[in-house]
């Protein structure tokens, strides 16, 4: 009571002093009661957390009071159980009491206590762990069994060892996190523990209770491995050997698996040819699982036999036979001093030379080392290598390098040969250096300033005279335009000139009696067989008809003149009919001559040339009825062709027939010209047209009745019908051709009575140029031969060499008497 | 092999060792003592009807190859010798020893394919030994 009272006026007076606050000191803080044990039930101890010790120096006592006892004890031992303990000893414990425990912390200032803790001895018992733990892995009868040995948790006295203590066992697999197994294990310190999987790693835990109480904590951790079955060590196996520098050499060999039991590897070998075996020089210099071989015991040209075995307590292992020579095992080490220099001769590009050096190990100065070297080298952002295999020099100078790029370089070497590469050399990193030349730069600058300036002008020039430069550009799209149609002329009304135009010559005509208008027939014996006819130019009654058609399409023929230019020829030559006619046909000779030439310059072909020298081959044929008395008109016409058929046609209307010869006669004949002696046959057939009137079979007969001429094959040309191109106009004759062979027909020509017997000349190969005979108009003719005669005028023949040669006759010529044709008889002895 | 009973250096020490002479004496003898088993073997070669054509043919080539090389190596020998490079001392061991290797009935017992192999060695130990006399008697050439 005094205590109590002497205590608490303490505080009381102590309260005002902290409260001031003097000198920053204060009482201490509450302490706190962490926890109380009983290890055993008879005894007990309680542990506390002091608060803060205010800056002074604190003493803690602990005041305690049983059940509902007012009587106060303190704590009669602060030391057994360490700092900040109470320790009650088997004395002070009364296992069914409840104990009141504050502690209270004191200093010069005042003291606090802590919260009272009521305690029940009973309810706090919990043991200590067990300790020495042990583990021992046993085998009988080819099971493992695990023993577990352990002691109880010791005791500050040792006399209550008679302590019932339960106890528990836990294991686990090491690796694993989850206990596989919790064993009560009852009152023993021992356990056996089977059912374990050989050769893995357990960890094992025990722990005690006492009959009441809790579980002490686990004890700590012992780990234990179980062994593998009782077996020898696998097989280990011989990996590789190798020798840097061709004169020692290394084996390496990897393990097998050793069951957990401690095993060791000796490496035996034998010699070629050696009976003896060897173990491992040295084990060491090279590794762990490895064997070196140094230069003594180094042999070139001899096998080596190397076996690995493994032993453990069990039993032995051997590995398979390794056999090696060391002259193929030699893989060396990788160059060193890789070194780059960029050198810059003058006038060339600069180039690097990369140098390296072998191996140091590698005695390449004797020769007994040979290698050979590789480069490799990529751009650094590159993806593939590229390689380049160098030889036994040991520098290597590049070229091809893009300047300011970052190449990647390695080389490697392997012997010369019976070896394998090395590893790669380190990275090597080049740097191109930007070789910006002076040149190169002033060069582009010029022409870049030149361009800029080219197109400035341009633009200004586009600019200032746009629509000039565009429509020098790009001209206009011109319109229609008829070609010789000048509109302006046709405004102007200037008809010659507009008609000159469209190609009319002479249309109106002049008045030039003189120039004979004469149609010109062409006869072409051409496969088609037609005829094309020829319009008349400047033909009076056309106008813009007859436009003189010089298609000069190419047929094929192969004449050396083509038709335009043989109507070239005969236009030029027209100037000369008309002066031929404008003579006296009887005049014969002139106008053989005349027509001779002409004939010659119109005939184009060689080879279909008129003026063939064979006999009764090709003889152009003229229209021979010129006989001005009662000659009946007829007209041969000839086609020449290249090897075609020539279809002859004479019309002989009054005439009796009449042999093709060359004859001076002024008689009707007929001339049968003919073609190529190529392949004609034979002209057996002769046109016998006949007249309706009065006729007489003309029979026109082949001028060489020997000869073979290919004239008339199966499919020879019959010009049967002569058609009136023109009605209106000046005789124009559309003969038109008729596959027939051989058939004589008869035709007439409505209409028109007139006969072309005149054949002006003879174009090309196979046309022949008919022209209407004047005095034959008024004499019904047979329109047969004139049918027959003339061609086919169609035009459709785009690849017929087909010249018109059409001369309208004139009338004056046709009043002029045997002035307008010529007398193909004058020209047959030139044929001859 | 036919070669087993020659003694030949073993390592590149012994190959330096060794006085130049008795190197080039080692080469010559081996290149000779491959001639005739060479041809026996072509000549077994060719009673074989399944092997290729190739390997006919390069078997030809090959012991052609040793006969040229052989001579070559006499001739500089030789030249050797006149240029007084090596000495004469042996020149006339080679001739008197030319029976090095072991009877031809050996030879045939062996397959084929442990005669290749000896002649692979054999042929490596005189590729090793020349480039090795090589580098001692001219040092400077690529050595």
């Amino acid at each position: 009571m005094k205590q109590k009272l002497m205590s608490s006026v303490q505080i009381i007076l102590l309260l005002p002093l902290t409260a001031m606050g003097l000198t920053g000191q204060s009482y201490p803080g509450k302490p706190k009661i962490i926890r109380c044990r009983s290890l055993e039930k008879e005894t007990f101890s309680c542990w506390w957390k002091p608060g803060s010790d205010g800056g002074l120096p604190t003493n803690y006592t602990l005041f305690y009071s049983k059940d509902s006892e007012e009587k106060i004890y303190e704590c009669p031992d602060y030391r057994t159980s360490g700092p900040n303990s109470c320790y009650f000893n088997k004395n002070h414990t009364n296992p069914w009491t409840t104990y009141n425990i504050t502690v209270t912390a004191t200093n010069e200032i005042g003291s606090n206590s802590s919260d009272p803790q009521y305690v029940d001895v009973t309810s706090i018992v919990q043991p200590g762990s067990p300790v020495n733990l042990t583990l021992e892995a046993k085998t009988s009868a080819s099971i493992t069994y695990l023993w577990a040995k352990w002691s109880p948790p010791p005791l500050a006295d040792a006399s209550s060892n008679s302590h019932m203590y339960h106890y528990e066992l836990r294991l686990k697999p090491e690796e694993k996190e989850e206990w596989q197994e919790t064993i009560p294990v009852g009152m023993q310190t021992q356990y056996k523990v089977s059912r374990l999987n050989p050769g893995m790693k357990y960890v094992v835990q025990v722990r005690c209770i006492l009959d009441l109480g809790e579980w002490s904590e686990w004890s700590s951790e012992k780990h234990i491995q179980i062994p593998s079955e009782e077996l020898p060590p696998e097989k280990p196996t011989i990996i590789k050997c190798r020798s840097p520098e061709k004169e020692t050499f290394t084996c390496w060999w990897k393990p097998g698996s050793d069951g957990g039991r401690p095993t060791n590897y000796t490496l035996l070998y034998s010699k070629e040819g050696e009976e003896q075996v060897y173990e491992c020089p040295d084990y060491r210099t090279a590794g762990p699982n490895s064997c070196y071989f140094d230069k003594k015991h180094t042999s070139f040209w001899t096998i080596y036999n190397i076996t690995v075995r493994a032993t453990n307590e069990i039993g032995s292992n051997s590995s398979d036979p390794h056999y090696v020579d060391v002259t193929y095992i030699v893989q060396p080490d990788p160059p060193v001093n890789v070194t780059l220099e960029l050198k810059k001769p003058m006038n060339r590009k600069p180039y690097l030379v990369l140098t390296w050096s072998p191996p140091p190990l590698a005695d390449v100065r004797s020769g007994w080392l040979t290698l050979e070297y590789e480069l490799r080298l990529k751009p650094e952002e590159g993806e593939e290598w590229e390689t380049i295999f160098v030889g036994q020099q040991t520098q290597y100078k590049m070229f091809s390098l893009n300047p300011g790029k970052k190449y990647i370089v390695q080389i490697h070497c392997k012997p010369d040969h019976h070896g394998s590469w090395s590893e790669w050399s380190s990275e090597n990193y080049i740097q191109i250096p930007n070789d910006f030349r002076v040149k190169d730069m002033i060069v582009w600058i010029i022409v870049g300033v030149l361009s800029s300036l080219i197109c400035l002008i341009m633009s200004w020039t586009m600019i200032l005279k746009g629509y000039r430069m565009i429509a020098f550009i790009l001209p206009p799209v011109p319109g229609p335009k008829i070609k010789g149609i000048d509109t302006h002329l046709l405004e102007t009304g200037k008809s010659e000139e507009l008609l000159s135009a469209l190609g009319c010559h002479g249309f109106p005509p002049t008045s030039d009696c003189e120039e004979l208008l004469i149609e010109y027939l062409e006869v072409e014996d051409s496969e088609d067989q037609q005829l094309m006819p020829s319009h008349s130019n400047g033909n009076p009654s056309k106008k813009g008809k007859t436009t003189p058609k010089e298609t000069d399409s190419d047929s094929g023929r192969g004449s050396c003149d083509s038709p335009s230019l043989l109507s070239e020829k005969c236009r030029e030559s027209r100037a000369l009919p008309s002066t031929l006619q404008t003579q006296d046909v009887r005049d014969v000779q002139e106008n053989k001559a005349v027509k001779r030439s002409w004939e010659t310059q119109c005939v184009a072909s060689e080879r279909k040339t008129l003026l063939s020298n064979s006999e009764s081959t090709k003889s152009s044929t003229w229209p021979a009825a010129q006989l001005p008395d009662n000659q009946p008109p007829m007209f041969a016409y000839h086609s020449t062709v290249d090897a075609r058929k020539i279809t002859l046609i004479t019309t002989n209307v009054n005439v009796a027939p009449v042999l093709v010869e060359n004859e001076e006669k002024h008689q009707s004949r007929y001339s049968v010209t003919e073609t190529v002696p190529g392949d004609m046959e034979e002209q057996g057939e002769m046109e016998n047209l006949h007249s309706k009137t009065e006729q007489t079979a003309v029979q026109v007969k082949q001028n060489r009745p020997n000869e073979k001429s290919p004239f008339l094959n199966g499919t020879l040309m019959d010009y049967v019908e002569v058609h009136k191109v023109k009605q209106d106009e000046e005789p124009a004759v559309l003969l038109k051709h008729k596959e027939n062979s051989g058939k004589t027909e008869n035709y007439t020509i409505p209409g028109t009575s007139k006969e072309y017997t005149k054949v002006s000349t003879v174009v090309d190969h196979n046309i022949l140029v008919l022209m209407p005979d004047s005095r034959v108009q008024h004499t019904p003719m047979s329109q047969e031969p004139a049918k027959e005669a003339s061609q086919n005028l169609q035009q459709g023949q785009a690849e017929k060499n087909m010249s018109y040669c059409l001369t309208a006759p004139s009338d004056c010529k046709r009043e002029t008497s045997g002035s307008e044709y010529m007398d193909p008889s004058s020209f047959m002895p030139s044929f001859k | 092999c036919p070669t087993a009973g020659m003694l030949t250096p073993n390592g590149k020490e012994y190959a330096q060792k060794i006085p130049r002479e008795e190197l080039t004496y080692v080469i010559l003898k081996l290149l000779h003592a491959w001639k005739e088993p060479l041809s026996h073997f072509n000549q077994h070669m060719e009673h074989h009807q399944e092997l290729p054509d190739d390997s006919l043919s390069k078997a030809k080539q090959i012991s052609k190859m040793v006969h040229e090389l052989e001579t070559g190596i006499e001739k500089v020998t030789e030249k050797m010798q006149s240029m007084g490079i090596i000495s004469n001392s042996l020149h006339g061991m080679a001739s008197s020893e030319a029976a090095g290797f072991s009877s031809t009935n050996e030879a045939n017992m062996m397959s084929d394919s442990d005669f290749i192999h000896c002649f692979k060695r054999d042929s490596n130990k005189v590729q090793c030994y020349l480039k090795i006399l090589k580098c001692r008697i001219m040092p400077e050439n690529s050595c």
